[in-house]
Protein backbone atom coordinates (compact mmCIF):
# COMPACT_ATOMS: atom_id res chain seq x y z
CA UNK A 1 0.00 0.00 0.00
CA UNK A 2 3.09 2.83 0.94
CA UNK A 3 6.70 1.97 0.19
CA UNK A 4 9.79 4.09 0.18
CA UNK A 5 12.38 3.06 -1.31
CA UNK A 6 15.96 5.06 -0.30
CA UNK A 7 14.00 8.13 0.08
CA UNK A 8 16.02 11.67 1.06
CA UNK A 9 14.64 15.15 1.94
CA UNK A 10 16.86 18.30 2.48
CA UNK A 11 15.33 22.11 3.71
CA UNK A 12 18.41 24.15 3.28
CA UNK A 13 20.76 21.32 3.50
CA UNK A 14 19.44 20.27 6.53
CA UNK A 15 18.31 16.45 6.16
CA UNK A 16 14.86 15.97 7.15
CA UNK A 17 15.22 12.24 6.07
CA UNK A 18 18.06 10.43 5.15
CA UNK A 19 17.91 7.15 3.26
CA UNK A 20 14.34 5.79 4.36
CA UNK A 21 12.94 2.65 3.25
CA UNK A 22 9.76 1.14 4.39
CA UNK A 23 7.00 -1.00 3.62
CA UNK A 24 3.22 -0.81 5.00
CA UNK A 25 1.09 -3.37 3.40
CA UNK A 26 -2.87 -3.12 3.07
CA UNK A 27 -5.09 -2.70 6.09
CA UNK A 28 -1.74 -2.05 8.37
CA UNK A 29 -2.16 -0.05 11.54
CA UNK A 30 1.33 1.65 12.08
CA UNK A 31 2.38 4.24 14.49
CA UNK A 32 5.38 6.67 13.27
CA UNK A 33 7.22 7.44 16.37
CA UNK A 34 9.80 9.94 17.46
CA UNK A 35 10.75 13.31 18.70
CA UNK A 36 9.56 16.53 16.80
CA UNK A 37 11.90 17.68 14.04
CA UNK A 38 12.35 13.54 13.44
CA UNK A 39 11.05 13.68 9.95
CA UNK A 40 7.49 12.58 10.50
CA UNK A 41 5.69 15.16 9.28
CA UNK A 42 7.85 14.87 6.12
CA UNK A 43 7.29 11.51 5.70
CA UNK A 44 3.36 12.09 5.92
CA UNK A 45 3.85 15.05 3.21
CA UNK A 46 5.56 13.21 0.88
CA UNK A 47 2.98 10.12 0.85
CA UNK A 48 0.74 13.02 -0.10
CA UNK A 49 2.85 14.75 -2.87
CA UNK A 50 2.77 17.85 -0.75
CA UNK A 51 6.55 17.61 -0.99
CA UNK A 52 8.98 15.97 -3.74
CA UNK A 53 11.84 13.84 -2.34
CA UNK A 54 15.19 14.63 -3.00
CA UNK A 55 16.40 11.46 -3.99
CA UNK A 56 14.03 7.92 -3.98
CA UNK A 57 10.92 6.80 -4.79
CA UNK A 58 8.21 7.24 -2.85
CA UNK A 59 4.71 4.51 -3.85
CA UNK A 60 1.17 5.31 -2.46
CA UNK A 61 -1.93 2.71 -3.98
CA UNK A 62 0.50 1.47 -6.82
CA UNK A 63 1.59 5.29 -7.92
CA UNK A 64 4.81 6.58 -7.91
CA UNK A 65 3.96 9.74 -6.07
CA UNK A 66 7.94 11.12 -7.29
CA UNK A 67 6.92 10.93 -11.04
CA UNK A 68 3.22 11.67 -10.67
CA UNK A 69 2.30 15.33 -12.65
CA UNK A 70 0.82 17.92 -10.67
CA UNK A 71 -2.11 17.89 -11.90
CA UNK A 72 -2.54 13.83 -11.17
CA UNK A 73 -1.73 14.69 -7.25
CA UNK A 74 -5.58 15.80 -6.36
CA UNK A 75 -6.65 12.22 -8.08
CA UNK A 76 -4.04 10.82 -5.59
CA UNK A 77 -5.29 12.99 -2.12
CA UNK A 78 -9.14 11.85 -2.82
CA UNK A 79 -7.87 8.46 -1.71
CA UNK A 80 -5.33 9.65 1.00
CA UNK A 81 -7.30 10.90 3.76
CA UNK A 82 -5.55 13.31 6.08
CA UNK A 83 -5.82 14.31 9.96
CA UNK A 84 -4.08 17.02 11.37
CA UNK A 85 -3.37 18.32 15.08
CA UNK A 86 -4.82 21.63 14.04
CA UNK A 87 -7.63 20.12 12.54
CA UNK A 88 -7.99 22.82 9.77
CA UNK A 89 -11.31 23.10 9.53
CA UNK A 90 -13.17 26.06 7.61
CA UNK A 91 -14.44 28.50 10.19
CA UNK A 92 -17.32 29.90 8.41
CA UNK A 93 -18.63 26.68 7.24
CA UNK A 94 -21.33 24.26 9.46
CA UNK A 95 -19.87 20.75 10.50
CA UNK A 96 -21.73 19.15 7.68
CA UNK A 97 -20.20 21.43 5.28
CA UNK A 98 -16.81 20.95 6.27
CA UNK A 99 -17.36 16.87 5.80
CA UNK A 100 -19.29 17.77 3.12
CA UNK A 101 -15.99 19.22 1.37
CA UNK A 102 -13.93 15.70 -0.06
CA UNK A 103 -17.36 14.80 -1.58
CA UNK A 104 -18.29 18.26 -3.22
CA UNK A 105 -14.56 18.74 -5.22
CA UNK A 106 -15.39 15.09 -6.48
CA UNK A 107 -18.84 16.27 -7.83
CA UNK A 108 -20.68 13.60 -5.45
CA UNK A 109 -24.68 14.00 -6.39
CA UNK A 110 -26.44 15.70 -2.80
CA UNK A 111 -28.15 12.44 -2.11
CA UNK A 112 -25.03 10.83 -1.82
CA UNK A 113 -23.35 13.62 -0.02
CA UNK A 114 -26.15 13.46 2.50
CA UNK A 115 -25.30 9.97 3.63
CA UNK A 116 -22.05 9.55 2.92
CA UNK A 117 -21.53 12.84 5.78
CA UNK A 118 -24.22 11.65 8.14
CA UNK A 119 -22.88 8.27 8.25
CA UNK A 120 -19.03 9.47 9.06
CA UNK A 121 -20.28 12.29 11.44
CA UNK A 122 -22.47 9.35 12.95
CA UNK A 123 -18.79 6.97 12.87
CA UNK A 124 -16.76 10.03 14.52
CA UNK A 125 -19.81 10.58 17.67
CA UNK A 126 -20.89 14.31 16.38
CA UNK A 127 -24.01 13.78 14.06
CA UNK A 128 -25.49 15.96 16.63
CA UNK A 129 -23.09 19.12 15.90
CA UNK A 130 -23.88 18.94 12.13
CA UNK A 131 -25.37 22.15 11.68
CA UNK A 132 -22.77 24.05 14.38
CA UNK A 133 -19.41 26.30 13.32
CA UNK A 134 -16.35 24.63 14.25
CA UNK A 135 -15.65 27.43 16.47
CA UNK A 136 -18.73 26.36 18.58
CA UNK A 137 -16.94 22.51 18.91
CA UNK A 138 -14.46 21.41 21.71
CA UNK A 139 -10.67 20.77 20.50
CA UNK A 140 -12.20 16.86 20.71
CA UNK A 141 -15.41 17.40 18.71
CA UNK A 142 -13.04 19.67 16.36
CA UNK A 143 -10.73 16.62 15.58
CA UNK A 144 -13.54 14.31 15.78
CA UNK A 145 -15.25 16.41 12.46
CA UNK A 146 -11.58 16.52 11.14
CA UNK A 147 -11.35 12.67 10.84
CA UNK A 148 -15.19 12.61 9.72
CA UNK A 149 -13.91 14.53 6.52
CA UNK A 150 -10.65 12.29 6.26
CA UNK A 151 -12.68 9.16 5.93
CA UNK A 152 -16.06 10.39 4.66
CA UNK A 153 -14.85 9.40 0.78
CA UNK A 154 -13.88 5.91 2.03
CA UNK A 155 -9.84 6.80 1.47
CA UNK A 156 -7.58 3.65 0.91
CA UNK A 157 -5.30 4.95 3.51
CA UNK A 158 -5.71 7.99 6.75
CA UNK A 159 -2.74 9.67 7.35
CA UNK A 160 -2.30 11.27 11.00
CA UNK A 161 0.11 14.22 11.91
CA UNK A 162 0.16 14.77 15.48
CA UNK A 163 -3.84 13.99 16.13
CA UNK A 164 -3.59 13.90 19.77
CA UNK A 165 -1.22 16.72 20.30
CA UNK A 166 -4.11 19.28 21.35
CA UNK A 167 -6.19 16.81 23.40
CA UNK A 168 -5.82 15.81 26.84
CA UNK A 169 -5.47 11.64 27.93
CA UNK A 170 -9.34 11.27 27.78
CA UNK A 171 -9.69 12.40 24.35
CA UNK A 172 -6.42 10.94 23.14
CA UNK A 173 -7.55 7.71 23.83
CA UNK A 174 -11.21 8.02 22.83
CA UNK A 175 -9.15 9.52 19.11
CA UNK A 176 -6.98 6.60 18.94
CA UNK A 177 -10.11 4.03 19.83
CA UNK A 178 -11.91 5.90 16.33
CA UNK A 179 -8.59 4.66 14.25
CA UNK A 180 -8.81 1.45 15.63
CA UNK A 181 -12.36 1.33 14.28
CA UNK A 182 -11.03 2.90 10.74
CA UNK A 183 -8.91 0.33 10.57
CA UNK A 184 -10.59 -2.65 11.40
CA UNK A 185 -12.90 -1.41 8.23
CA UNK A 186 -10.00 -2.13 6.37
CA UNK A 187 -8.51 1.10 6.05
CA UNK A 188 -4.31 1.38 6.43
CA UNK A 189 -3.98 3.53 9.19
CA UNK A 190 -0.57 5.43 10.01
CA UNK A 191 -0.52 7.98 12.87
CA UNK A 192 3.04 9.94 13.63
CA UNK A 193 3.22 10.80 17.62
CA UNK A 194 5.80 11.62 19.49
CA UNK A 195 3.08 10.97 22.57
CA UNK A 196 4.43 8.06 23.60
CA UNK A 197 0.78 7.10 25.52
CA UNK A 198 -0.66 6.73 22.52
CA UNK A 199 2.04 4.17 21.26
CA UNK A 200 1.06 2.32 24.65
CA UNK A 201 -2.43 2.26 23.64
CA UNK A 202 -2.55 1.09 20.33
CA UNK A 203 0.41 -1.33 20.59
CA UNK A 204 0.49 -2.48 16.99
CA UNK A 205 3.52 -2.13 14.67
CA UNK A 206 5.82 1.57 15.31
CA UNK A 207 8.36 2.59 13.28
CA UNK A 208 10.40 5.16 14.81
CA UNK A 209 12.18 8.19 13.29
CA UNK A 210 15.13 9.75 14.83
CA UNK A 211 17.45 12.57 12.94
CA UNK A 212 15.51 11.93 9.22
CA UNK A 213 16.75 8.26 9.75
CA UNK A 214 14.55 5.20 10.11
CA UNK A 215 15.66 3.17 13.41
CA UNK A 216 15.70 -1.18 12.84
CA UNK A 217 12.17 -1.99 14.14
CA UNK A 218 12.05 -3.68 17.51
CA UNK A 219 12.52 -7.55 16.65
CA UNK A 220 14.14 -7.01 12.67
CA UNK A 221 17.20 -8.26 11.63
CA UNK A 222 19.96 -6.02 11.67
CA UNK B 1 -23.45 21.56 -12.60
CA UNK B 2 -23.48 20.67 -9.24
CA UNK B 3 -20.22 21.45 -8.80
CA UNK B 4 -20.87 24.54 -11.30
CA UNK B 5 -23.36 25.79 -8.73
CA UNK B 6 -21.16 25.23 -5.64
CA UNK B 7 -18.81 27.23 -7.25
CA UNK B 8 -20.97 30.06 -7.80
CA UNK B 9 -21.90 29.91 -4.48
CA UNK B 10 -18.67 30.50 -3.39
CA UNK B 11 -17.60 33.50 -5.80
CA UNK B 12 -21.12 35.00 -4.33
CA UNK B 13 -19.83 34.03 -0.56
CA UNK B 14 -16.71 35.97 -1.44
CA UNK B 15 -18.05 38.55 -2.55
CA UNK B 16 -20.22 39.00 0.22
CA UNK B 17 -17.77 38.84 2.99
CA UNK B 18 -15.63 41.02 1.39
CA UNK B 19 -18.20 43.85 1.48
CA UNK B 20 -15.82 47.02 1.56
CA UNK B 21 -13.03 45.67 -1.00
CA UNK B 22 -15.49 44.78 -3.45
CA UNK B 23 -17.40 48.53 -2.96
CA UNK B 24 -14.39 49.90 -3.32
CA UNK B 25 -13.21 47.55 -6.60
CA UNK B 26 -16.36 48.57 -8.11
CA UNK B 27 -16.27 51.90 -7.80
CA UNK B 28 -12.34 52.27 -8.92
CA UNK B 29 -13.08 49.41 -11.58
CA UNK B 30 -16.41 51.99 -12.47
CA UNK B 31 -14.51 54.98 -12.21
CA UNK B 32 -11.28 53.47 -14.55
CA UNK B 33 -13.55 51.69 -17.17
CA UNK B 34 -15.68 55.47 -17.20
CA UNK B 35 -12.57 56.99 -18.21
CA UNK B 36 -12.21 54.41 -21.31
CA UNK B 37 -16.31 55.56 -21.91
CA UNK B 38 -15.38 58.90 -22.08
CA UNK B 39 -12.85 58.41 -24.37
CA UNK B 40 -14.62 55.76 -26.45
CA UNK B 41 -17.70 58.26 -26.53
CA UNK B 42 -15.56 61.04 -27.97
CA UNK B 43 -13.93 58.42 -30.54
CA UNK B 44 -17.50 57.76 -31.77
CA UNK B 45 -18.72 60.80 -32.20
CA UNK B 46 -15.22 62.12 -34.04
CA UNK B 47 -15.39 59.24 -36.35
CA UNK B 48 -18.88 59.71 -37.02
CA UNK B 49 -18.11 63.18 -37.56
CA UNK B 50 -15.02 62.30 -39.61
CA UNK B 51 -17.84 59.82 -41.40
CA UNK B 52 -19.90 63.06 -42.49
CA UNK B 53 -17.42 65.13 -43.64
CA UNK B 54 -15.97 62.06 -45.80
CA UNK B 55 -19.41 62.27 -47.58
CA UNK B 56 -19.09 65.84 -48.38
CA UNK B 57 -15.90 64.41 -50.65
CA UNK B 58 -17.00 65.21 -54.27
CA UNK B 59 -15.11 63.29 -57.16
CA UNK B 60 -15.83 64.83 -59.87
CA UNK B 61 -15.38 63.21 -63.33
CA UNK B 62 -14.72 65.46 -66.48
CA UNK B 63 -16.53 64.32 -69.62
CA UNK B 64 -15.01 64.79 -73.36
CA UNK B 65 -15.96 68.17 -74.90
CA UNK B 66 -18.55 66.94 -77.22
CA UNK B 67 -19.74 63.66 -75.59
CA UNK B 68 -23.43 63.03 -76.05
CA UNK B 69 -26.15 60.71 -76.43
CA UNK B 70 -25.19 57.26 -76.63
CA UNK B 71 -21.57 57.67 -75.59
CA UNK B 72 -22.81 60.09 -72.52
CA UNK B 73 -25.47 57.27 -71.45
CA UNK B 74 -22.29 55.03 -71.75
CA UNK B 75 -20.82 56.52 -69.34
CA UNK B 76 -23.84 57.03 -66.97
CA UNK B 77 -24.71 53.35 -67.08
CA UNK B 78 -20.57 52.48 -66.14
CA UNK B 79 -20.75 54.81 -63.19
CA UNK B 80 -24.24 53.88 -62.16
CA UNK B 81 -23.40 50.26 -61.83
CA UNK B 82 -20.29 50.60 -59.99
CA UNK B 83 -20.42 49.33 -56.52
CA UNK B 84 -17.98 51.75 -54.95
CA UNK B 85 -20.63 54.87 -56.35
CA UNK B 86 -23.31 55.83 -53.50
CA UNK B 87 -24.73 58.69 -55.31
CA UNK B 88 -23.70 61.09 -58.56
CA UNK B 89 -25.58 63.65 -60.48
CA UNK B 90 -24.79 65.14 -63.63
CA UNK B 91 -23.62 68.69 -64.35
CA UNK B 92 -24.09 69.86 -68.05
CA UNK B 93 -21.90 72.25 -69.57
CA UNK B 94 -24.46 75.09 -69.56
CA UNK B 95 -24.90 74.29 -65.84
CA UNK B 96 -21.49 74.29 -64.95
CA UNK B 97 -21.03 77.58 -66.86
CA UNK B 98 -23.85 78.90 -64.71
CA UNK B 99 -22.21 77.81 -61.69
CA UNK B 100 -19.03 79.38 -62.22
CA UNK B 101 -20.73 82.70 -63.32
CA UNK B 102 -22.80 82.77 -60.03
CA UNK B 103 -19.39 81.90 -58.14
CA UNK B 104 -16.70 84.55 -59.25
CA UNK B 105 -19.08 87.08 -61.04
CA UNK B 106 -16.50 89.60 -61.82
CA UNK B 107 -14.47 86.92 -64.24
CA UNK B 108 -17.59 85.67 -65.95
CA UNK B 109 -16.37 88.35 -68.78
CA UNK B 110 -13.10 86.11 -69.58
CA UNK B 111 -15.13 83.19 -70.57
CA UNK B 112 -17.40 85.71 -72.46
CA UNK B 113 -14.35 86.82 -74.17
CA UNK B 114 -13.55 83.09 -75.42
CA UNK B 115 -16.72 82.82 -77.80
CA UNK B 116 -18.04 79.16 -77.12
CA UNK B 117 -18.13 77.82 -73.31
CA UNK B 118 -15.14 75.95 -72.19
CA UNK B 119 -16.44 74.42 -69.14
CA UNK B 120 -16.80 70.81 -69.57
CA UNK B 121 -20.17 68.59 -68.59
CA UNK B 122 -19.35 66.31 -65.70
CA UNK B 123 -21.14 63.86 -63.16
CA UNK B 124 -20.20 64.36 -59.92
CA UNK B 125 -19.83 61.44 -57.58
CA UNK B 126 -20.11 60.44 -53.98
CA UNK B 127 -18.34 57.45 -53.03
CA UNK B 128 -19.81 54.68 -50.60
CA UNK B 129 -17.70 54.28 -47.37
CA UNK B 130 -15.72 51.27 -47.79
CA UNK B 131 -14.18 53.49 -50.97
CA UNK B 132 -12.94 56.48 -49.17
CA UNK B 133 -10.12 55.67 -47.74
CA UNK B 134 -6.87 58.00 -50.38
CA UNK B 135 -5.93 54.94 -51.88
CA UNK B 136 -9.37 53.37 -52.77
CA UNK B 137 -10.12 57.02 -54.19
CA UNK B 138 -6.98 57.05 -56.55
CA UNK B 139 -7.90 53.28 -57.35
CA UNK B 140 -10.96 54.15 -58.33
CA UNK B 141 -10.24 57.76 -60.02
CA UNK B 142 -7.30 55.41 -61.87
CA UNK B 143 -9.89 53.28 -63.13
CA UNK B 144 -12.42 55.86 -64.18
CA UNK B 145 -9.99 57.89 -66.02
CA UNK B 146 -9.66 55.16 -68.46
CA UNK B 147 -13.35 54.57 -69.47
CA UNK B 148 -14.05 55.83 -72.94
CA UNK B 149 -15.44 59.42 -72.85
CA UNK B 150 -13.89 60.51 -69.54
CA UNK B 151 -11.35 63.34 -69.70
CA UNK B 152 -10.13 63.91 -66.36
CA UNK B 153 -11.00 62.79 -62.90
CA UNK B 154 -10.24 65.20 -60.23
CA UNK B 155 -10.74 65.12 -56.41
CA UNK B 156 -8.96 66.85 -53.68
CA UNK B 157 -6.56 64.37 -53.00
CA UNK B 158 -4.88 66.60 -50.16
CA UNK B 159 -8.26 66.90 -48.07
CA UNK B 160 -8.58 62.82 -48.05
CA UNK B 161 -5.10 62.67 -47.54
CA UNK B 162 -5.82 65.19 -44.48
CA UNK B 163 -8.70 63.70 -43.25
CA UNK B 164 -7.80 60.13 -43.17
CA UNK B 165 -4.54 61.59 -41.15
CA UNK B 166 -7.15 62.68 -39.02
CA UNK B 167 -9.58 59.68 -38.32
CA UNK B 168 -5.80 57.32 -37.63
CA UNK B 169 -4.77 59.75 -35.55
CA UNK B 170 -8.54 59.30 -33.93
CA UNK B 171 -7.85 55.74 -33.84
CA UNK B 172 -4.55 55.44 -32.25
CA UNK B 173 -4.69 57.77 -29.49
CA UNK B 174 -8.27 55.74 -28.60
CA UNK B 175 -6.62 52.41 -29.00
CA UNK B 176 -3.31 53.86 -26.34
CA UNK B 177 -5.79 55.50 -23.77
CA UNK B 178 -7.66 52.14 -23.94
CA UNK B 179 -5.04 50.03 -23.24
CA UNK B 180 -3.83 52.08 -20.49
CA UNK B 181 -6.88 52.37 -18.83
CA UNK B 182 -7.69 48.76 -19.69
CA UNK B 183 -4.23 47.77 -18.05
CA UNK B 184 -5.27 49.92 -14.82
CA UNK B 185 -8.61 47.76 -14.67
CA UNK B 186 -7.15 45.01 -14.73
CA UNK B 187 -4.70 45.84 -12.13
CA UNK B 188 -7.31 46.88 -9.77
CA UNK B 189 -9.05 43.81 -10.17
CA UNK B 190 -5.91 41.86 -9.62
CA UNK B 191 -5.25 43.63 -6.43
CA UNK B 192 -8.88 42.98 -4.87
CA UNK B 193 -8.60 39.51 -6.02
CA UNK B 194 -5.47 39.05 -4.29
CA UNK B 195 -6.08 40.39 -0.82
CA UNK B 196 -8.97 37.92 -1.22
CA UNK B 197 -6.41 35.19 -1.61
CA UNK B 198 -4.51 36.43 0.92
CA UNK B 199 -7.44 36.36 3.20
CA UNK B 200 -8.42 32.41 2.37
CA UNK B 201 -4.77 30.82 1.70
CA UNK B 202 -5.40 28.90 4.52
CA UNK B 203 -9.07 27.70 2.94
CA UNK B 204 -7.35 27.06 -0.13
CA UNK B 205 -4.77 25.18 1.23
CA UNK B 206 -6.94 22.59 2.90
CA UNK B 207 -8.91 22.63 -0.44
CA UNK B 208 -5.77 20.90 -2.21
CA UNK B 209 -5.60 18.64 0.80
CA UNK B 210 -8.66 16.99 0.28
CA UNK B 211 -8.01 16.48 -3.33
CA UNK B 212 -9.65 19.45 -5.37
CA UNK B 213 -8.23 20.43 -8.59
CA UNK B 214 -6.52 23.26 -9.36
CA UNK B 215 -9.53 24.61 -11.48
CA UNK B 216 -11.71 23.87 -8.94
CA UNK B 217 -9.82 25.96 -6.66
CA UNK B 218 -9.60 29.14 -8.89
CA UNK B 219 -13.22 29.01 -11.08
CA UNK B 220 -14.50 30.96 -8.02
CA UNK B 221 -12.12 33.94 -8.14
CA UNK B 222 -11.90 33.78 -11.79
CA UNK B 223 -16.07 34.43 -11.57
CA UNK B 224 -15.77 36.87 -8.37
CA UNK B 225 -13.54 38.80 -11.03
CA UNK B 226 -15.64 38.67 -14.11
CA UNK B 227 -18.59 39.64 -11.26
CA UNK B 228 -16.25 42.65 -10.06
CA UNK B 229 -15.51 43.38 -13.94
CA UNK B 230 -19.36 43.21 -14.70
CA UNK B 231 -20.52 45.36 -11.99
CA UNK B 232 -17.49 47.90 -12.38
CA UNK B 233 -18.59 48.54 -16.25
CA UNK B 234 -22.34 48.91 -15.51
CA UNK B 235 -21.82 51.24 -13.43
CA UNK B 236 -19.67 52.97 -15.98
CA UNK B 237 -22.42 53.35 -18.35
CA UNK B 238 -24.68 54.52 -15.93
CA UNK B 239 -22.12 57.10 -15.26
CA UNK B 240 -21.37 57.89 -18.22
CA UNK B 241 -24.94 57.80 -19.73
CA UNK B 242 -25.94 60.41 -16.96
CA UNK B 243 -22.74 62.82 -17.98
CA UNK B 244 -23.88 62.75 -21.81
CA UNK B 245 -27.29 63.87 -20.42
CA UNK B 246 -26.04 66.43 -18.85
CA UNK B 247 -23.71 67.34 -21.18
CA UNK B 248 -26.69 67.66 -23.73
CA UNK B 249 -28.53 69.44 -21.42
CA UNK B 250 -25.71 72.32 -21.32
CA UNK B 251 -25.55 72.51 -24.80
CA UNK B 252 -29.39 73.05 -25.29
CA UNK B 253 -29.18 75.57 -22.48
CA UNK B 254 -26.04 77.38 -23.98
CA UNK B 255 -27.40 79.54 -26.90
CA UNK B 256 -24.72 79.11 -29.75
CA UNK B 257 -24.30 75.45 -29.65
CA UNK B 258 -28.14 74.40 -29.28
CA UNK B 259 -28.74 71.93 -32.06
CA UNK B 260 -25.57 70.21 -31.69
CA UNK B 261 -26.77 68.20 -29.17
CA UNK B 262 -28.94 66.32 -31.32
CA UNK B 263 -25.46 65.38 -33.22
CA UNK B 264 -23.48 63.72 -29.69
CA UNK B 265 -24.73 60.12 -29.68
CA UNK B 266 -24.52 58.10 -27.04
CA UNK B 267 -23.38 54.20 -27.55
CA UNK B 268 -25.88 52.26 -29.18
CA UNK B 269 -27.13 49.16 -27.55
CA UNK B 270 -24.86 46.81 -28.77
CA UNK B 271 -21.80 48.55 -28.00
CA UNK B 272 -23.32 48.91 -24.15
CA UNK B 273 -23.25 45.19 -23.93
CA UNK B 274 -19.97 44.70 -25.60
CA UNK B 275 -18.28 46.95 -23.10
CA UNK B 276 -20.52 44.78 -20.14
CA UNK B 277 -18.65 41.80 -21.60
CA UNK B 278 -15.14 44.19 -22.46
CA UNK B 279 -15.54 44.70 -18.09
CA UNK B 280 -15.77 40.84 -17.37
CA UNK B 281 -13.16 39.90 -19.46
CA UNK B 282 -10.82 42.79 -17.75
CA UNK B 283 -11.98 41.07 -14.30
CA UNK B 284 -11.42 37.54 -15.02
CA UNK B 285 -7.95 38.83 -16.83
CA UNK B 286 -7.47 40.17 -13.36
CA UNK B 287 -8.23 37.26 -11.32
CA UNK B 288 -6.08 35.39 -13.89
CA UNK B 289 -3.24 37.78 -13.33
CA UNK B 290 -3.64 37.58 -8.99
CA UNK B 291 -4.13 33.21 -9.30
CA UNK B 292 -0.88 33.46 -11.61
CA UNK B 293 1.27 34.99 -9.30
CA UNK B 294 -0.41 33.79 -5.94
CA UNK B 295 1.79 31.38 -4.02
CA UNK B 296 -0.49 28.88 -2.36
CA UNK B 297 0.48 28.24 1.52
CA UNK B 298 1.56 24.40 1.23
CA UNK B 299 -0.96 21.81 2.42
Amino acid sequence: MIQLIRVSKHYDRRPALSNVTLEIDKGEFVLLMGASGAGKSTLLRLLIGAERPDDGQVFVYGKNVTTLKQSEIPYLRRKVGTVFQDFRLLKKKSVFDNVALPLLVQGAAPADIRRKVTEALRAVGVEHKRDQLPVGLSTGEQQRVCIARAIVNGPVVLLADEPTGNLDPQLTEEIIELFKLINARGTTVVVATHDPLVMAQVNRRVMTLAQGALMPEPGALA
Amino acid sequence: MRTLAYLLREAWANLRTNRTTTMVAILTTAFTLACIGIFLLLYVNLRAAAGWLQEDIKIMVYLDDQLAGDALANVERQLRADRAVAAMHFISKEQALGEFKAQFPSESHLLEGLGQNPLPASFVVTLSPPFRSPDAVKRWSERVQRLSGVAKVDYNQDWIDALAMVIRSIELVAIGIGLVLSAAAVTIIANTIRLTLFARRDEIAILRLIGATTSFIRIPYLLEGAVLGMLGSTLSLLMLKFLYELFRQQMRTTGRLSGLDALVAFFPWSLCLALVAVGMALGCAGSFVSLRRFHEAKP
